[in-house]
């Protein structure tokens, strides 16, 4: 007996409120896992009702517009008006489609080096320039799109008596890509570790080098993801370009020539009194739609890989 | 240490040391809890198995043993957290006086009440002033009652050794508190809903040696009101505080296994299994 | 980052600078060092210049009728008065009632996405939420046109007419065409959803799951921890989303100019037409002369700033939500 060792039995105090905090716990249980259960759904039910809309859109979009883009004449023939006899010679985009890259691609020139550099300076300082650029970016990231337009066509139409032109509606969506790519420089720029940085100053690189040479390279994924969603944005973009580019019916490559755009036609045609014109805006507004989704992909898309690479 | 207990143990020395432990096998009161076989796997890869073990009511039992033994693993069990991981499996049997955690007559919010968990960092609802966090648990529970309330949040917090300081400033925000009266609080927190285990991972690896001695303090007088299970890996602080101690060591399978079970004097004194000696003579971390 | 909306969240915080050329002590200067710089100047050139432009239009107007086009109804081309009252009242209530629907909708989403849906369907919904926010303006005004509108005059209308107390708020129309205040609400909202759920999920999944752990381990169920620990916590970051959802929803113009009716007058019922400034501007511009251009500047003007001072209130909330966070 003497064998046994006894563990002390110490108290076990201070349960005067357990029962009745058990009792009431209990009474509510039941309710409140009811209740979670309900809210759960009810924020599945919301999930599905963001889903609706893209659903809704994207069968409009491909019932109505794939039988137009299946014609070929669609991508390579000038508009035509229909008449009274020929209600249906709605012609092609060809002057829209060619208008969209024009102004993309000289919206990019203008928009890409400057969004770039700036990128990298805001990245690289932490004066008080930078930090004013930096909000005056974010802030026009934001801003309204019809305002571009405002600015262009006071500055591009007006002040240089440029009349409507391609040059002046790129102007507004350089003014447009800017910000976005900015942002998206910086965020790139750093992100690369700065220890890559410091091996190069270790090697005896001057700092610009460096950052030309060594940090810039890293950063392109992000770059080029930014560029990416800026064109993507550019392109879909209606007000910046409504106010100045004249909607051309030529296709054209000059800068000073008015010219149509994508979103543009859309708008024109939108409220015609042609059901064939109404109905080619579907067509447009799928290939534009396509072509949108296709470059936000890809900018995903880019941008996992750069992960990955990591 | 019981002068009269240490004085037992010195009279054992000359005995045989044998398996066989059961002559000098004390009786132990009530379990609170019982395990048995109870093993944790994610998306198959068993992470701890093989725990037997009893923990007994109004006891510190601390689980030890060196990082990656599955410390952490096993006592989230207890509390089923494991129930928020995908792909998470826990085998085995675990009893809370007497009814299966896991397949028993209780739903999981219900045993969450009666086990009561403390944290590594220490993590009071930012948006709550003291008193609200002290009785979060309540609230949560459905109890609106204000005396109930007032007086759980008195006694919690007398119970984790913070009524004093702040009893005169309970509407004022959490995040007031240092890190160590924030652990603190986040005891009172558990504590007030007056559980029958608390399960503490690793409270005092994140605060400073004050606030740690503070709270090792505490463990004598709360382990008069709850059973609790520590998990530490600062073997010194489980001499100090436990009485029980479950050993626990990573295998070749890297899946951890209990190596041993017993009280803390046994543990530290004269373990049965020389990888128990091992860890704690400080021959691997 | 592949995400437009998140870029005028931050990400940038400023972190520790240490290794650059602007950093270092020695003051060397290179070439690449001055075009930087000149980009700089071109861009905050460019930045003063959209914003000094627009407001050097808008100065006789704002000198001389200010009152006009803050108080007054009734748009008289080409000469004058010009009164904007109806663009104002019609964007604060396109925008509202979009935001109130769009917060609604978009919390629920953002806690399924955030909590409720399993780790390998994330992606797929985020993109999807992605997709929505990348379709064009135009598309989403062309949509609501030619197919919502339509099925507005010919069900919706109807049915909401017959509600008791429709006339209150819808106006009993005999509307010829389905364009309404009440539609470009709704495209409205579909199109800040995007904007909001981006934001607030990004909110919401930063709350620290330790917190999480812990009213779980009270007892609390899945909805408690929710409604309870995190909604309240992220609360500083949701009002960022809300104020930034809020000022794209003032600055979307041609969705709304296709499909609010185009008529300038203040209208307080829903199926009436309506318009907003940003979709006046877009439409009056193209025959506008002189004095009408300096009246619609002004009105850009009236919208920069709401749309700026928006913006920046919702980038103040998303910092100041950072701090909360810090502190635990």
């Amino acid at each position: 007996m003497s064998d046994i060792v006894e563990i002390e039995q110490p108290q076990d105090a201070g349960h005067e409120m357990r029962d009745e905090i058990r009792q009431i716990s209990d009474k509510f249980r039941a309710r409140r896992q009811l209740r979670s259960r309900l809210m759960v759904i009810l924020c599945g039910v919301a999930l599905g009702v963001t889903a609706i809309p893209l659903g809704l859109l994207l069968y409009q979009l491909f019932r109505r517009g794939l039988p137009v883009i299946l014609h070929a004449s669609f991508f390579t023939q000038l508009p035509a008006t229909p008449t009274l006899i020929a209600p249906n010679a709605t012609g092609g985009v060809s002057n829209a489609i060619i208008g969209s890259l024009v102004l993309t691609a000289y919206a990019a020139v203008m928009a890409i080096p400057i969004g770039v550099l700036v990128g990298v300076y805001l990245a690289e300082s932490s004066s008080k320039l930078a930090a004013a650029l930096r909000v005056i970016s974010q802030t026009m990231a934001g801003a309204p799109s019809i305002l571009m337009g405002l600015f262009a066509f006071s500055f591009i139409l007006q002040d240089l008596h440029v009349g409507f032109s391609a040059i002046a509606g790129s102007f507004a969506l350089a003014v447009l890509m800017l910000p976005v790519i900015v942002i998206a420089s910086e965020i790139a720029v750093r992100g690369v570790p700065n220890t890559l940085r410091e091996a190069g100053l270790a090697l005896g690189a001057k700092p610009h080098k460096v950052s030309l040479k060594i940090v810039l390279p890293a950063a392109v994924t992000g770059i080029v993801t930014g560029i990416i969603l800026a064109i993507s944005r550019a392109i879909g973009e209606t007000a910046p370009v409504l106010l100045v580019i004249g909607g051309g019916y030529i296709n054209s490559w000059k800068p000073l020539d008015p010219v149509s755009a994508l979103p543009l036609s859309i708008y024109e045609n939108a409220k015609s009194e042609w059901p064939s014109l109404r109905t080619e805006v579907w067509g447009i507004a799928l290939v534009l739609v396509v072509f949108v989704f296709v470059l936000s992909l890809s900018a995903r898309i880019w941008a996992s890989r750069k992960q990955q690479a990591r | 240490m019981d002068q009269e207990f240490m004085s037992k143990m010195e009279t054992k020395v000359d005995a045989p040391a044998t398996l066989e432990a059961t002559a000098t096998k004390p009786e132990r009161g009530a379990a609170a809890m019982q395990l048995k076989d109870v093993s944790v796997s994610f998306h198959g890869r068993t992470a701890v198995r093989d725990c037997t073990f009893d923990i007994t009511k109004n006891r510190v039992t601390s689980l030890i043993g060196p990082s990656g033994s599955g410390k952490t693993t096993l006592l989230r069990a207890l509390n089923r957290l494991h129930d928020l991981t995908p792909g998470a499996k826990v085998g085995g049997t675990i009893m809370l006086e007497g009814t299966d955690i896991y397949r028993g007559d209780i739903t999981v919010t219900e045993l969450r009440t009666r086990v009561g968990m403390v944290f590594q960092r220490p993590n009071p609802f930012p948006t709550m002033s003291i008193y609200e966090n002290a009785i979060s648990g309540l609230r949560f529970n459905g109890i609106k009652k204000k005396s109930i309330l007032d007086e759980a949040a008195e006694s919690s917090l007398k119970s984790a050794a913070l009524w004093d300081s702040v009893q005169s400033r309970l509407k004022v925000a959490a995040s007031n508190l240092s890190g160590g009266e924030q652990q603190r609080l986040c005891i009172a927190r558990a504590l007030a809903m007056d559980p029958e285990v608390l399960l503490m991972d690793e409270p005092t690896s994140a605060l400073d040696p004050i606030a740690t001695l503070k709270i090792e303090e505490l463990m004598t007088t709360l382990k008069e009101r709850v059973t609790v299970i520590i998990v530490t890996h600062n073997m010194q602080q489980a001499a100090r505080i436990s009485d029980d101690c479950a050993f626990l060591l990573m295998g070749e399978d890297r899946a951890g296994e209990l190596i041993e079970f017993d009280t803390t004097e046994k543990i530290f004194n004269n373990p049965i299994d020389s990888r128990t000696l091992d860890y704690t003579l400080g021959r691997f971390g | 980052m592949s995400n437009l909306p998140l870029l005028l969240e931050s990400e940038l915080e400023v972190r520790d600078q240490g290794v650059s050329e602007f950093n270092s002590g020695t003051p060397a200067r290179s070439w690449y060092h001055y075009l930087l710089i000149l980009a700089c100047i071109i861009f905050a050139a460019v930045s003063v210049g959209f914003v000094g432009t627009i407001l050097w239009n808008s100065l006789p107007t704002w000198e001389h009728h200010a009152g006009t086009l803050l108080g007054h109804t009734g748009w008289q081309a080409p000469n004058g008065p010009f009164g904007g009252l109806a663009m104002i009242v019609g964007t604060l209530e396109t925008s509202i009632i979009a935001l109130v629907v769009a917060v609604a909708i978009g919390l629920g989403t953002s806690i399924s996405i955030v909590f409720l849906i399993p780790r390998r369907f994330r992606t797929v919904v985020a993109t999807l939420v992605e997709l929505l926010a990348a379709v064009p303006s135009i598309v989403y005004g062309l949509w609501g046109l030619l197919v919502l509108a339509p099925w507005m005059l010919n069900t919706v209308n109807p049915w909401l007419n017959s509600w008791p107390f429709a006339k209150e708020i819808f106006g009993n129309t005999g509307q010829e065409f389905g364009t309404s205040l009440l539609l470009a609400s709704i495209v409205l909202a579909v199109m800040i959803l995007p904007t909001f759920v981006a934001i607030s999920r990004e909110v919401i999944s930063v709350v620290p799951q330790d917190l999480i752990e812990a009213s779980l381990s009270l007892g609390a169920t899945r909805w408690q921890v929710i409604r309870e620990v995190v909604l309240p916590t992220a609360k500083v970051g949701l009002f960022g989303a809300t104020f930034l959802a809020l000022a794209r929803a003032t600055g979307e113009t041609i969705a709304v100019a296709l499909v609010a009716g185009g008529v300038a007058n203040v209208q307080f019922h829903l199926l009436y037409p309506g318009t907003s400034i940003a979709a006046w501007i877009a439409t009056e511009f193209g025959e506008a002369g002189h004095n009408e251009i300096g009246a619609l500047m002004a009105l850009g003007t009236l919208l920069m700033l709401i749309n700026f001072s928006l913006a920046l209130v919702s980038r103040w909330l998303v910092s100041r939500q950072r701090k909360v966070l810090a502190v635990v």
